[in-house]
């Protein structure tokens, strides 16, 4: 039987000569709790996931505007951007929408429910290097989303920054999203807009376009700090985030500095499925966060 | 309905369920019946409170009823209606119940009473169009075959119990069929309706060298258009592809289309 | 790299002495309408079924390692709590006699992306690695276009490739398990006519090739055609029906569905090889399609495949191998679509 090819087994053979490190890792997902989840709006829910090993929970680590992967065993896996904070590692808050078969399912699940999360990946919006400049962060709908996890970066490093800008649009003020955390914000000395298209009876705040606070906050500052120091970090629908980025580039601010972030199918997250690719641009791995440079050459992304 | 189970923690019910037939041949029916390996586990799942075709006993409490088959008689109209306000969730079982099925190429004939007259002689018995249960009352959900497929009936069923939102796939046949490693039935000069027609039979008929007839209706893209070029190309009558889309109703609208160009054109 | 030659007559042989394995290679499936042969890979016991001689088979031999269905991993629940499982798919070597170069560079394509990333995928590599692959030079079929792709002939990612040079076979090794397979036959080495009996043979290969594709500066055109309307032309025929990726030997994308048991008691998650061109494939939850129409669809395929994949590694995703265009229904082939979306230059 000399002539029987020698089977290689690729579960066991990691570490041995040309295997690839960490190959196993592939379809592995940290098993995680669902500690606590509450309603944000009607269609929203805030998820608290911790995950289970300590040791894994301290090791995990990620950039904000990376996204995991959560499963449902059994029901589904679908792509959410973290919503907390870096420093609190494998302890993650993901705000999640009810909206197709996962997620409808995930709606009914109780506290104390162990779910599966793999990650982080993709890119993330660079607040390293945003150090010593203005940020300006703007967010229709659900764009607030992604958004939060870059907040409570530079909230948690306020003295690293110089001006922060919040401008927050929504349909409707019941669609608001971590209104309660807008006092904490406002007081950690970040300007913080929100108008919404449509007010109701206890709405006090403006009535209209995201693009008519933006305009206004353009105005206000010097144009030479506005074009040198700012960072803009967009996220919501595209067709909001084209109008946002177009008058940016209007008001002179370069293309480099303003990140988005983009939404997109996915089934694996690991640049093998192809459903999140953007003309031949894998969304998982080269985004979600893009520079707007990037953007422009991406083929149907707007 | 009891709670017995959770899935991940959410109590999942098992709902009380009645299989009914209209005017079909019960091989949806008997279809559920096959295969006894996995009849238990389905049994697990469901509690069957009303089955003429598996068991004596009969209820008229029920969550979801699987009804079989086309309404071609008023009684069956009272019937469907009644299951209707019984139920929560209506589910059409079949070619028949979802698109008329075979049953329905009798009203391409202008004439039903000759249609009566032909096929029941001198004793008539009261009939009327053939139409899907939908033509008459709400229906929740379809499931797709002449006949069913079980084991996508049981998925379906599973998910429908979970309380998850059933979805078909969305691709022809083609696509199953290439998976299979088939030959495609076009090179051995047969139709096919594989490249029009939704999936979720595995390729049933075409893994067995059988041009798909097209009993699970149009695929949501369908290219009819295409399909008829195809056609034309490779010498296929028209009559020959009218035959597969009539055959089953599922593609209505556009099969009458066709026919009237081609009788027109005579 | 070590050549060697033996008589024709040992082909049998060499079957013979991989024949521990399991073999796959080009079978004849039937004949179509015309009485023309159609061939695919299967699983070969026989050395008379090996049909060498092949133009070119239905679909490619992807089945074997990146498969039609495949399970990621079962869910085992038990008390509110479960436990995942996984398993890589793979359990045996494979011998695949037969493989023509167009197949050879379609699995050095797909390392790349596959293995190649930063996120290897086992599930193809744990196949991959136990992949013995006999190569075997082809003669050209009218929709072959590999020569254009400069995918007609294949430097590495084999065991043995052979060429017909009259009574006998030009042998490349390249492993040192297939130089010791050849050490229980009957070879010699080759001499220097035999090189150039070789050469020959090649160049002959490379003048039968009656289809070309025109690939210069291909992704710049594809971007400035991006509005055309040829696109439409190509959109109002396709029957987005998935044919060409799956008989296609580089498309991998896929999607994943899972599963729950009749009884609970477990759950798969499954993948299915997916195709760019199915209605929903860039749908996200809540029914936004980003390519609604067959038309962008379509662009999308050609996209990923001639830009997109050169852009990333400096080489088209396609091989020329003709096996979408002779698969397509409606008529769709990669030659013709490039050349009218290259038609605005002229």
């Amino acid at each position: 039987m000399e002539n029987k090819l020698q089977f290689v087994d690729l579960a066991t053979s990691h570490g041995k000569k040309n295997s690839h490190p960490g190959i196993e890792h592939f379809e592995y997902s940290y098993k995680a709790e669902i500690t606590n989840l509450y309603p944000l709006t009607k269609t929203e829910k805030l998820y608290q996931i911790q995950i289970v090993d300590p040791r894994e929970r301290k090791d995990f680590t990620f950039q904000p505007g990376q996204f995991v992967m959560l499963e449902l065993p059994g029901i589904g896996e679908a792509p959410f951007s973290i919503s907390s904070s870096p420093i609190r590692h494998g302890d993650l808050e993901l705000c999640i929408r009810r909206v197709g078969k996962m997620t409808n399912f995930l709606d009914r699940v109780k506290r104390g429910t162990k779910v599966g999360i793999s990650g982080p990946f993709g890119t993330h919006f660079p607040v390293e290097e945003m150090v010593d400049n203005d940020i300006l962060l703007i967010a229709g709908g659900l764009g607030i989303v992604p958004l939060r996890s870059p907040i409570m970066s530079v909230l948690e490093n306020r003295s690293r920054y110089g001006r922060v800008d919040i401008i927050y649009g929504a349909r409707e003020p019941l669609e608001l999203l971590f209104t309660y955390q807008y006092g904490m914000w406002k007081q950690f000395d970040i300007n913080l807009d929100i108008i919404v298209d449509k007010a109701d009876d206890k709405w006090t705040g403006p009535v209209g376009l995201i693009t008519e606070i933006l305009q206004k906050r353009i105005d206000n500052g010097t144009p030479n700090d506005f074009r040198k120091k700012t960072n803009a970090i967009v996220c919501g629908p595209p067709v909001m985030f084209k109008f946002v980025c177009e008058m940016l580039i209007k008001a002179g601010l370069p293309m480099e500095k303003m990140f988005v972030s983009l939404e997109r199918r996915m089934h694996c997250g690991r640049g093998k499925c192809c459903r999140c690719n953007i003309g031949s641009t894998y969304t998982c791995i080269e985004g979600p966060v893009f520079d707007y440079w990037s953007v422009l050459n991406l083929k149907e992304a707007i | 309905m009891k709670t017995e189970r959770t899935f991940l923690g959410v109590p999942i019910v098992k709902p009380k369920v009645g299989f009914f037939d209209l005017s079909s041949c019960e091989g949806c029916q008997l279809q559920m019946l096959n295969n006894e390996a996995s009849l238990l586990d389905f049994l697990s799942l469901v509690e069957i409170v009303n089955f003429r075709e598996g068991m004596k006993e009969k209820s008229d409490d029920y969550d979801i009823a699987f009804v079989e088959g086309s309404v071609t008689r008023a009684d069956e109209e009272e019937r469907l209606k009644i299951i209707r306000r019984n139920a929560g969730v209506v589910v059409a079982l079949g070619s028949c119940a979802c698109f008329g099925g075979v049953n329905q190429l009798k009203n391409r004939f202008n004439d039903l009473e000759w249609v009566k007259r032909q096929v029941y002689g001198d004793f008539p018995i009261e009939t009327q169009e053939a139409k899907p249960i939908s033509a008459f009352v709400k229906v929740d959900l379809e499931i797709y075959g002449c006949p069913i497929k079980k084991e996508e009936v049981e998925k379906i069923v599973t998910k429908l119990v979970l309380g998850q939102e059933i979805t078909h796939p969305n691709y022809p046949v083609c696509m199953e069929c290439k998976a299979n490693e088939n030959v495609c039935l076009f090179d051995l000069g047969e139709p096919c309706l594989g490249p029009v027609t939704r999936a979720g039979c595995d390729s049933w008929c075409p893994s067995n060298r059988m041009g798909c007839w097209g009993c699970r209706g149009p695929a949501p893209a369908a290219n009819l258009k295409q399909l008829e070029k195809i056609a034309e190309q490779k010498n296929i009558s028209k009559e020959r592809l009218l035959d597969r889309l009539e055959c089953f109703g599922g593609f209505g609208e556009a099969a009458r289309e066709m026919r009237t160009k081609v009788e027109g054109g005579r | 790299m070590i050549f060697k030659v033996f008589q024709a007559g040992e082909m049998e042989t060499l079957f013979g002495l991989l024949s521990v394995n399991r073999i796959v290679g080009p079978v004849e499936k039937g004949r179509d309408v015309d009485g023309k042969p159609l061939y695919d890979f299967d699983v070969v016991y026989d050395f008379k079924d090996l049909k060498l001689d092949y133009g070119q088979t239905i679909h490619s031999a992807k089945n074997y390692f990146l498969p039609y269905r495949e399970n990621l991993c079962t869910f085992t629940f038990d008390n509110g709590d479960w436990q995942k499982e996984v398993d890589f798919g793979a359990d045996r070597a494979h011998v695949f006699f037969g493989l023509h170069s167009c197949d050879i560079n379609a699995l050095n394509k797909l390392d790349k992306v596959l293995m190649g990333n930063i996120y290897p995928n086992p599930f193809y590599g744990a196949k991959r690695s136990n992949m013995f692959i006999v190569g075997y030079s082809c003669t050209p079929t009218p929709s072959c276009f590999c020569h254009s792709m400069g995918t007609d002939s294949v430097l590495h990612g084999f065991d043995l490739f052979l060429t017909r040079m009259g009574d006998e076979y030009f042998a490349e090794v390249q492993s040192a398990r297939a130089y010791h397979i050849l050490e229980r036959m009957e070879t010699r080495e080759p001499t220097h006519e035999d090189h150039l009996h070789f050469r020959k043979t090649t160049s002959k290969k490379r003048s039968l090739f009656t289809c070309e594709v025109d690939t210069s500066d291909l992704t710049k055109i594809l971007d400035m055609e991006f509005e055309s309307e040829v696109w439409e032309k190509w959109g109002d025929k396709c029957l987005s029906c998935g044919t060409c990726a799956n008989v296609c030997p580089t498309c991998y994308c896929y999607g994943v569905e899972e599963e729950v048991n009749m009884d609970f008691s477990h759950a798969r998650k499954v993948k299915q090889l997916y195709s760019c061109n199915l209605v929903d494939f860039a749908e996200v939850a809540g029914g936004h399609n980003f390519r609604p129409e067959s038309s962008t669809r379509l662009k999308y395929r050609y996209y990923h495949k001639h830009r997109g994949f050169v852009e990333a590694y400096e080489e088209s995703l396609c091989v020329g191998c003709g096996r979408c265009g002779n698969a397509c229904l409606a008529d769709i082939t990669v030659p013709e679509v490039i050349a009218s979306v290259r038609e605005g230059e002229k």
